[in-house]
Formats: structure tokens, sequence, C-alpha cells
């Protein structure tokens, strides 16, 4: 009898699927195409795979709903309410512009209508002192001409200093529940208790302008999943890479932002551990889009500093994702110099790299790995769709004339380009955080990860790449992996001169009750860890470091140790400390985490024939090279093999250049490295 | 120059992008370890890589008048500072606006990249810091009347020798701050960016070898030059003209002139400010490095983005800036709203003019000024004395083809505003509103973008303050028939029952727009307007539904529907 845990990611052309039996420890994976329109039906469709949807216990699901109800203006028409004299806020922004020298560039525009800003009297100093308190009659009038517009669908609530003292939130939040029963809210304090006006109201804004619309998606996908027969625990996947109950997205929808890409860096932290690789950094690269992310000691980062395009932050807690716009798909142009440049213009999947043969004309880094001889045109897609290289040689071709290169040179330029994108995007993630390129790994994954991993080491000045398993349905793999888990914060305005103990106490403690009550209210009672951190700078700077923490309590004791760790982190990641400084401590932060069950990876089956594949003629730097071709279902573990080499599976396909070697890990991980180094 | 056809552009391509994320780096440790709120919270600074002649190499995108500032700068200091007196470790400090700088309180830090032995490039950040001494506290003496009223200058020094701190220099320029503890983190952040900066870079040539480095740096100068020649090349020939004005120099009530007149001639062009304004005795005079710096900030915007920024975009353009006058200022008079105030509208006035050689290619004014808001006072929470430099953003230009922008930073910077709760947790102001002004954008077929509305009342027992901006009088133009922007205003109102009053109304200032050291204390409230931007266009052609749908939203009056554009806007809003 199955028992099957599923990990199902929504992607933007696949929905892809690792279903894990926890009764034969067999994991199964495969995709079809997402109907956009109705993702859930791409989801249904997915899982009449299985013989018997009963056999589901655990169903995980990432989804890009809330994303794309954002991006694509989809979202509710909403209601905005903020303290007198502040209704601008969310189009006052912050003033800077995304381009200099760019007069085309006009500012982002709100989720949320001028006309539909609403201001109400009250005061809070930033002390957290009541200046003026909340009259309740203004708050009455604002009630009374949202019930006038007749179309209101959902209320943004935003005081200011309300992440010091929440008590004004909280009125005004109870009155509208009164006067307007049938409207869901939103209130800074509970979506995103931090300083910082505009950010805050950007983030809560966009909560409540997702709240109906994934109310009615998340219902329906309920009705129906009902319906199809899957009866276990279904449950979305955070932007933190923690599940949460569909009902706990309801109530704040804001949390599914970056919901999808998290399942790789999850999937991603449990490949380093099993090959105890201490600091990886992750990079999925897609059709579009790159995405990558560091785990460091073993451990996911998180960031707060998000935004979903610029000028418009949400902030939550989530992984810290960086998104850059280089995928397969991503098109090949000169500029008006004659300079060759590869993106940020994507093909996208439809009409696609020009390969496909549906209409695309345009080269695109896929059609220059085809040329190279990376990709096999009748075995893409493990063949379900074939290439038509024709097609991209002619648009190579238009390409490789004015430059006055071979079509070859003009599609190894291609990848070159590409690679150097993506080299500043790792090193960017890898920089701004104090870290050496040269003590990380590359996980590469996703359909084109494994193919420029090889190279992008070369480049980035990381000395090893890690193809994991399954990388073309790696982020639904990692939903298989996820825990439960919620991240809560607080602004605080304390320094190592005032500090105050037992306010600091209470709000770490408060923190921990809270996350424990939500998971409490999800039905997670077992298991619970608790991770706290300080967010800690030297008096007068504007950024911090965060600095974990191990006790629930603070005293002198364990304050001087946290001062101490703080100036030696600083030395680390920025090269310098100040001793003797006064050090701020801002925000208060701690993740409550509900373990799950989860799969194991098992060793690879002894494989005893290999199937002979033909040699193919593969471009690298260097030129041709005549390459072995193996499938990947017949390595072995623990053996090595040597570049170059191309390992192809349905979903991708890794290339190993010349000067380098493979190593197959116990589980069919493959770990690349230069030869001759350790 | 070499033929692009020559050039290996691939690695070209990839040279120059890892060399603009390693500025990038840079300027994150910039950003993340500084302490004044122009630098952290505002991001006032901007770093890059110039080559061991001073030619700008590559420059991340942070503050544009400091990165069209960099070539005359590095120039400056290599003249004093010769490389033969450079050696491995050496951080070199400057901020002397008569020795190539911008203005007082910009602080250029650079430090040489060694690669066998042999300097190569060099480092560079360039940031505003808040307190440079002088007579107001945050370096902004709207009154001043000569350079040693600015602030401490510093000609191009030693900070660090051989990779040891140099005391003296940190104790005689600390000695002359008010805020020691801010200028040592601030000064301590840059210097972590150019000795970073300078690691990475020498791992990248070393990676491409030095000469690849060489030909490629040069190749990529030639590829800028001849994109920025094949953008001139679009402009129609001919003569253009232009001129604005400044409204005054704050310390005495005539009008100042600022005069362009550009001649294009087939890939090259002259921008000549003959007839521009004697330099005057306040404040707002331009360096030669401003009055290049502005040129090239306006011709950057006409052009394609695209064209990667460094020496060589400069080499097609000539700036005549006749000595004297108020876009190149002879010592020792004072300058430091040159920078700030006087740019935009040099930029402007190079924009007006070419804008008529091709509307398409044009944009109304915008409120061109930061507005400068200084004050300091005594820190009651921390114990000790703070220094702010608040900048506040203006409404933008329309264009041919949409809107201007609304409530954005003046064409020279590139800042943030400090958030409200930000600025209540650190200085004692309590902001009463912070609002977009209505009707206050050039009206238009496309209408020039919102100035703000921003009041605050003092909490503290007194606070110091001083102002220098611009644009009280002289409104953002607009463009083909669009109409100007509102102007400024800075009022100042004793109690709950006084009147608003201008500074000159209430303190007996020379002018409204730049005073200094007025002390607000508790109670007291001052409200900065700033300036909207020029619009485009006659209102005849606007959109219907944009007329009403503004009206709605409330960015134009039911009023100015009917006065302005012609239309009666309904009731219901």
């Amino acid at each position: 009898m199955s028992d099957y845990l599923l990990g199902i990611d929504v992607g933007g052309t696949f929905t892809d699927f690792v279903a894990y039996d926890k009764t034969s420890k067999a994991i199964d994976v495969w995709k079809n195409l997402t109907v956009p329109d109705d993702p859930t039906s791409g989801i249904l469709q997915g899982i009449s795979r299985l013989e018997d949807a009963a056999a589901i216990r655990n169903l995980r699901l990432g989804t890009t709903v809330a994303t794309n109800a954002i991006l694509e203006r989809k979202g509710a028409r909403i209601a905005y309410i903020t303290t007198a004299g502040f209704k601008d806020i969310p189009f006052l922004q912050r003033g800077h512009r995304e381009f200099h020298y760019d007069r085309t560039w006009s500012r982002a525009v709100p989720l949320v209508l001028r006309r539909h800003c609403f201001e109400i009297e009250e005061r809070i100093l930033s002390s957290g002192e009541i200046l003026k308190p909340v009259s309740e009659s203004s708050v009455r009038d604002v009630a009374q001409r949202i019930k006038e517009l007749g179309d209101i669908e959902a209320i943004a609530v935003v005081l200011l200093f309300s992440y010091v003292n929440p008590v004004h939130e909280f009125r005004v939040r109870d009155l509208l529940h009164e006067l307007l029963p049938e409207i869901p809210i939103s209130i800074s304090f509970e979506v995103l208790p931090k300083w910082k006006e505009y950010e805050r109201a950007s983030t809560t804004i966009a909560d409540a302008y997702i709240k109906p619309i994934l109310h009615r998606y998340l219902g329906d996908m309920e009705t129906r999943f009902h319906a199809a027969g899957v009866l276990g625990k279904v449950a979305l996947i955070k932007s933190n890479g923690g599940e949460m109950t569909p009902e706990a997205a309801r109530q704040q929808p804001i949390n599914l932002t970056i919901s999808g890409p998290t399942g790789g860096v999850i999937a991603g932290r449990a490949v380093a551990r099993e090959l105890a690789s201490d600091h990886v950094v992750t990079l999925d690269m897609g059709g579009t889009s790159t995405d990558c992310s560091t785990i460091i000691n073993r451990e996911i980062s998180f960031t707060t500093d998000f935004e979903i395009s610029f000028g418009l932050p949400i902030q939550i807690p989530m992984l810290d994702i960086r998104t850059i716009g280089a995928g397969g798909g991503s098109i090949a142009w000169i500029d008006k110099g004659g300079m060759l440049r590869v993106g940020p213009a994507s093909a996208g999947a439809l009409p696609g790299p020009a390969c496909y043969g549906r209409g695309g004309d345009q080269a695109t880094v896929t059609d220059a790995n085809l040329i190279l001889g990376r990709i096999d045109p009748s075995n893409f897609l493990g063949g379900a769709m074939p290439l038509n290289p024709a097609a991209a040689e002619a648009a190579l071709a238009k390409l490789a004339e004015p430059l006055s290169m071979s079509i070859a040179q003009a599609a190894m330029a291609i990848v070159r380009i590409v690679n150097t994108n993506m080299v500043g995007a790792l090193r960017t993630v890898l920089v701004e955080r104090g870290l050496d390129p040269r003590d990380f790994a590359l996980m590469a994954f996703g359909g084109a990860g494994p193919l420029h991993a090889a190279e992008l080491i070369t480049e980035a000045g990381i000395p090893r790449a890690i193809v994991p398993i399954h990388p073309g349905q790696f982020s639904a793999l990692g939903f298989t992996l996820a825990d439960a888990r919620v991240d809560l914060e607080r602004t605080v305005d304390m320094t190592s001169n005032r500090f105050d103990e037992s306010r600091a106490t209470e709000i770490l403690q408060d923190l921990v009750q809270r996350g424990r009550a939500e998971l409490e209210a999800q039905n997670y009672h077992d298991d619970i860890v608790v991770q706290s951190t300080l967010e800690l700078r030297y008096l007068g700077q504007n950024y911090e470091l965060e600095v974990p923490i191990d006790f629930e309590e603070f005293n002198a004791e364990n304050r001087a140790r946290l001062w101490q760790a703080f100036h030696q982190l600083h030395e680390t990641r920025f090269g310098f400390k100040i001793d003797k400084e006064v050090i701020e401590m801002t925000t208060i932060k701690s993740a409550v985490i509900a373990i799950t069950e989860k799969p194991e990876f098992m060793p690879l089956a002894a494989n005893l024939r290999r199937t002979q594949k033909q040699n193919r003629k593969v471009y690298f730097a260097d030129g041709a090279h005549d390459t072995p071709v193996y499938a990947r279902a017949d390595l072995r573990s623990g053996e090595t093999l040597r570049g170059p080499a191309l390992i192809e599976e349905a979903a991708s396909v890794t290339v190993v250049a010349p000067g380098q070697r493979v190593a197959v890990a116990n589980s069919g991980h493959l770990l690349i490295t230069q030869e001759g180094s350790s | 120059m070499r033929s692009t056809k020559d050039m290996d552009l691939v690695t070209m391509n990839i040279i120059e992008s890892t060399m603009l994320s390693t500025c990038r780096e840079m300027g994150i440790t910039l950003m993340k370890t500084s302490y004044s709120t122009i630098f952290n919270e505002a991001l006032d600074f901007t770093c890059g890589i110039a080559s061991p002649q001073g030619e700008m190499l590559a420059a991340a995108e942070f503050c544009p008048a400091q990165i069209g500032g960099m070539p005359l700068l590095i120039k400056s200091c290599l003249e004093e500072i010769p490389l033969s007196e450079i050696e491995p470790g050496d951080v070199i400090v400057h901020n002397d606006p008569y020795r190539g700088g911008l203005h007082t309180p910009e602080h250029t830090l650079f430090c040489p990249v060694y690669v066998c032995d042999e300097l190569v490039a060099f480092t560079v950040a360039i940031g505003h810091v808040a307190e440079v001494g002088g007579m107001v506290p945050g370096g902004f003496p709207s009154e001043a009347t000569e350079i040693f009223h600015e602030g401490i200058r510093v000609p191009p020094v030693k900070i660090k020798k051989r990779g040891a701190d140099v005391p003296e220099v940190w104790k005689l320029w600390l000695a002359n701050v008010r805020t020691p503890r801010y200028n040592y983190g601030d000064m301590r952040a840059m210097i972590a960016g150019v000795e970073q900066g300078a690691i990475r870079l020498a791992e990248i040539i070393e990676k491409y070898s030095l000469a690849t480095f060489k030909q490629t740096c040069a190749d990529l100068l030639d590829y800028s030059e001849a994109r920025m020649r094949a953008e001139i090349d679009e402009i129609p020939d001919g003569r253009y003209d232009f001129v604005d004005y400044m409204d005054n120099d704050g310390v005495s009530d005539s009008e100042i002139r600022i005069e362009a007149h550009c001649y294009v001639d087939g890939e090259r062009i002259v921008v000549d400010f003959t007839g521009s304004s004697p330099q005057v005795a306040g404040p707002i005079n331009a360096t030669l490095g401003v009055a290049w710096s502005a040129t090239y900030n306006a011709i950057l915007h006409l052009t394609d983005p695209s064209i990667p920024k460094n020496s060589g975009c400069f080499r097609p353009i000539k700036v005549i800036a006749p000595r004297g006058t108020v876009v190149n200022v002879d010592f020792p008079a004072p300058e430091v709203g040159g920078n700030t105030e006087t740019h935009p509208r040099i930029a402007g006035a190079v924009i007006g003019a070419l804008a008529q050689a091709d509307p398409s290619r044009g944009m109304a004014a915008e409120g061109g000024t930061h507005l400068n808001f200084v004050f300091g006072g005594q820190d009651q929470k921390n114990n000790e004395y703070f220094a702010c430099y608040d900048i506040e953003v203006v409404g933008w230009g329309a264009r041919p083809f949409a809107d201007g922008n609304n409530a954005t930073d003046s064409i020279n910077g590139n800042c943030r505003v400090i958030p409200v709760e930000v600025f209540e947790t650190r200085y004692p102001w309590l902001t009463e509103e912070y609002s977009l002004r209505q009707d206050s954008g050039g009206i238009g077929q496309y209408r020039g973008g919102l100035g703000t509305s921003k009041t605050w009342r003092c909490l503290d027992a007194e606070i110091t303050c001083t102002q220098l901006t611009d644009r009280h009088a002289h409104q953002a133009w607009g463009l083909e028939g669009g109409g100007p922007g509102a102007p400024g205003q800075t009022l100042y109102q004793h109690d709950d029952d006084a009147p608003w009053q201008t500074m000159v109304e209430a303190f007996n200032k020379r002018s409204t727009s730049k005073w200094s050291n007025v002390k607000i204390t508790q109670g007291e409230r001052i409200r900065l307007l700033t300036p909207g931007g020029g619009g485009w266009g006659d209102t005849g052609a606007r959109d219907p539904a944009q007329i009403t749908s503004d009206v709605a939203d409330g960015f134009i009056s039911k009023g100015s529907a009917i006065d302005d554009f012609g239309r009666q806007v309904g009731d219901k809003s």
C-alpha cells in the first residue's frame, strides 16, 4: 500500500511533481504543462497519474498565484487607511530612480488608487508614547465612505510607529470589523512590525491586495482536491521555505510571495548536509530567469529586503533569493556599438528559442547550447520535444555575420556572456554577505543550470559544482523536505548603553510564544525548534548584522558575549571593527519551526550495464572535443568520470568541461571539480 | 581611436561587467558600514575604477553628479601626488573644491591597485559626509562668502600609508568637525570599500592578464566614445541656445544667469557657457568639475542609457566655461551649493537647448534642487552632538510620451528620502504631514511631476537650522507649450496661532531659500514645499480620461481642471 508525500511546483511553463512513497522509500518525478488560467487543473492532471489519490498523505504546493496577481495587477480593489497627514506615503515612496540617465523610466504605480486612501486622527511617537488617541469618529467617517464606494474588497491599515506600539492599529481594526464586517483587513503590525513606513505600507498593501483572490483560489482548490479524492493534509509553501495550511495562507497571503523558488533552496540544504558541504550557493536556471541563494554553515539564508519590482518592497522575512533575467530563453542581440549582449529579454515559453520551432527567430542561450553540441536535439525533455538545429543555426547566423565570427564562435560567445551575467549575480549574493567564493560549492539545477555549472565555477572562482539528483524537479523535491515554519520579528530601539533587559526579554518571549501559537493553530504540536537572532550595528550605521542567540532571557553575562560576537562578525564581514563603539540593537527575530517527517535519499542501485551512447562533438572554450555522452541513470555510485563529458537525463544535461572530473556520490549527486584539485 | 571592428568585444563585455560588479560590491560595503544618513539611507555616494592616468574606467550607478565629476577629480589629485609617490597600501583622501573637487562635503578616497609591482588602476569612492565643520552644522552654509566658511578643506593626502593609518591626518580632520564619531565611521566605511575593491580588481586583472586588461580598458574607452559619437551624430547639426536663472545667491538679491550654447557638429558637441553670470558672493558658484559633470549628465540623459559609463563617453564633448563665472569659480569664493543647486540648472539648460534640436529627445525641467535642509543640536537620548543633512525630492519634467515623475530626487542625485520613522527616531522633530502638492506639476499634454510638502514641529529645546535651496522664484520650465511647475517655498510658524512666514519675514534673512543658523525651539514649525516639474505640450491635447482620473485622485484640483485644462469634472470624487 503506497503512502505518498507529494511536492508540486507550479511554474510558468511546467508543473513539476515529486512523489515520495513512504512505504517503499521510492522517489518518482514527472512534469506536465501548466494551465496558466487554471493552475489547479494542471495539478489535478498530474495527480491523476497516481493510482489512488487517497494514498497522498501530505501534499505540499508551491504556487505563483500571489506573485502573478501582483505582477499582472489582478488583485483586489483596496482601501488604505493611515495616520492623518500621511496618506501619500505609497505614492511618495523613497524618491530614488531605478536607473540614472534614463528619462523613459516611470515610478512604480502603487497597488491602491490615491482616491481610496484615507486618513484618521491619531498619532504615536517614536518612543511609543501616544501623542493623540484614535479619534473613533474619524474611523467611522472613513468606514462610511468605504461603504458608500461599495466596491472595496479589502483594507490595509498602516499607522505610524505601530511597530513600537500597536494599540491604535488594533483599535482601528476592531472598529472596522464592527463597521464593515464583510471586508478583510490587513494591519501593518501583523504583516510587518518593522520601521520605515513606506516599506511597511507597501508590504501591507500587497497583503490586502491579494487577499480576496487567494481566498477564492484556495477555496476552489480545496473543493476540487476533495472531489478528486485528495483527502490528506494539504499545505502551501511560504516565502520562508516553511509550509502552512491554506487557512493560514488566507489570513496572510503575502507569505506566498516567493513560494515556488524556495523549494530548490530547501532541497539544496538537504543535499549540502548529506554531502557534508558547509557552504553552498544555489543556482536555479530556468527558461527566463535564474535564482541564486546561499546556504551557509548548512543553513538557509534569509532577507527582509525584497522588492517584487523596483520601488515595490515586500519586506516580510523570506529566503534570500536573487533573481536575474538570464535563462535558457534569454535572447542574444547586438547593441548599437556592435557589442554582443544577452538578455534580459527572453523568448519565454512562447515562441521560445528558435530551435523550439514555434516561430522564434532570435538566437537564445538554448540555441547556443544546441549548436555547441551540449543538447541532443532528439533527446530534449527525454525526446518528448524534438528540437530544430537548422532554426537555431539560422538565428545564430544573423549574429555571427556582423560579429565576423563562425556560428560556433557566436554560440560560444553567447554562453560566455550569459555566464558572466550569472557570475555577477553569484558574486553579488556572496560578497554582499562578505563571503568568499572559494569557500563555496555551486549547486546547479533547474532545466538549464547543469548545462552551465562547469564553466560557471571556473569563471566565479568557486572550487566545485554539485548537480543534485532530479535537477529538473528540484523545487518540488524541496517541498517534500519542508518544515512548518513561522518567522516573526519586531523593531526595538536599544543600545549597549541604553538596554532595557526586561523589555527585550518580554519582546523575545512574546515572539516565541506567538510563533508557537501560530503553529499550534495549524495543528503542529511536536518537534518544535526555536531559532532567535538579533540585528545589531554600530550606533549610527543603518544596516545590521545578524547575531544568533541561544537564550530567551537577557542578562549582563549574555549581553557582554553578544557585543563581543558583533565586533568579531563586523571584522570578518567588512575587514574592520570599532572597539568600544556603542552597539545598537534594532530588531529581535524568532523562527519557530515544527520539524516534519522527510524522505531519505537512497543509495543508487548497482548498475551493471551501461547503455552505450555515441560520442558527440561538443565545443568548449578551447575548441571542439569528441565528447563521451552518458545516461545519468547508468552512473554507478563512487565512480569518477573525466571531462569532457555530457551526462543526460530527461529534464536536463550536465556538462563537464575538459580538465574537469565528475564524481558520483552515493545517492547520485554529481560533484564536478577541476582535475588536480582536491 | 581603435575601430570597434578590431576589438574583442566579448572579452570587453566580460571585463566591463566584472568591473561594474566590483564597483557595486564596494558600494554595498559603504552603504552597510557608514554612519551618516545621507550616506546609508540616502545613498549619496559613488564607487568607481580609474586608470593610473586618472581616466574613469567604470562606475556603479549610485550618484550621477559624482560619476561625471570623477575624471577631473582623480586627475587633479595625481597632479599633486604623482604616481611615483604612491605605494601599495596607501589610501588617499581629498575634498578640496579648488583641486578638482565638487564641493566641500564630497570626500574622495582612492587606493592604488598593483599587479606584479605595477600600479595598474585606482579604486575610488566619492561620498557626501554630512558634517565638515565650518559656519553651520551639516555643511551647507548658505550665507558663506568665502570657501573658508564652508568647513575643512582637505587637499589630497594619505590617510593610510603602506597599510597603516596616518594618525596625524585623522586627528587633524576629526578635530575640525562637530560629529567626530560619525565622521570616523563614514571614513572607515569608504576606506573599507576601496580596499576591498582593490583586492578584487587585482584578482580580475591577474585572471585575464595585465596586457589583456590594459588593451580592454583602452578599447572600452574607445568603444564608449564611438557610441557617444554615433548618438551625437543623430542630433541635427546647428547652434542651440538656452537660458535659465537661479533665484539668488543667499547674500544678495540678484538673479543669476546660466546660459548654454550647444554647437552640434557631426559627431562632436561643444557646450559653451559664455554669457553666464560672473561668479557671485554667495555659495552657489560651480567649480569647473561641476560644470563638466552637469554637462555630461545632461547629455547622458539624452542619449542611449546603455553606453558604458567611462571617460570615453566624454571625449566628443567639449565644455567651455569661462573662468571667474558662476560655472567656473575662482578661489576663494564659496561654492557648496554649486554641486547641488547650480548643477541641475546647468544640466537643465543643456537639455533645454538640445530639446530644440530634437524635441523627441526633450524633457521639461525638473524641480532642480535637493532642498538641502541641514540642522544640528544636542542628542539627548545618546548624549552627543548630532548633525543631519536632509534631502527632499521634487517633481520631474514631463516627457514627450509621459507625465513627469512625482517626488523624485533632482537630476544630479539619486538619493532616497529618510523615512519619517527613521527621522523621528534619530532627531527631535515631529513630522506632522508629508504629502504630494496638488496642482504643483506644470500643465500640458503631459503633466509635470508633483512636488512635496513636509511639515515638522520642533520637539527639542533648540535645533540650529540652515537651508540652501532654489526655485522659490524661477520655476521649472515647460516645453512645447507646457506650463511651468509650481515654485518651492520654505515657511516658518512660531506657534499654532501664528501666521506662516518666509524666513525673510520671520528672521529678516536676505533670501527665502538660502538662510543660515536659525535657532528653532520647541513648538516652532518648518514647512518645506518642493517645486513641481514643467509640463510638455498643449493642454488641449491631454487625454480627457486622464484629466478626470487626475481629479478623482486629487493630483489636480477641480479648479485646475476647469481653469487650466478647460474641463468640467463632475462632483463625484
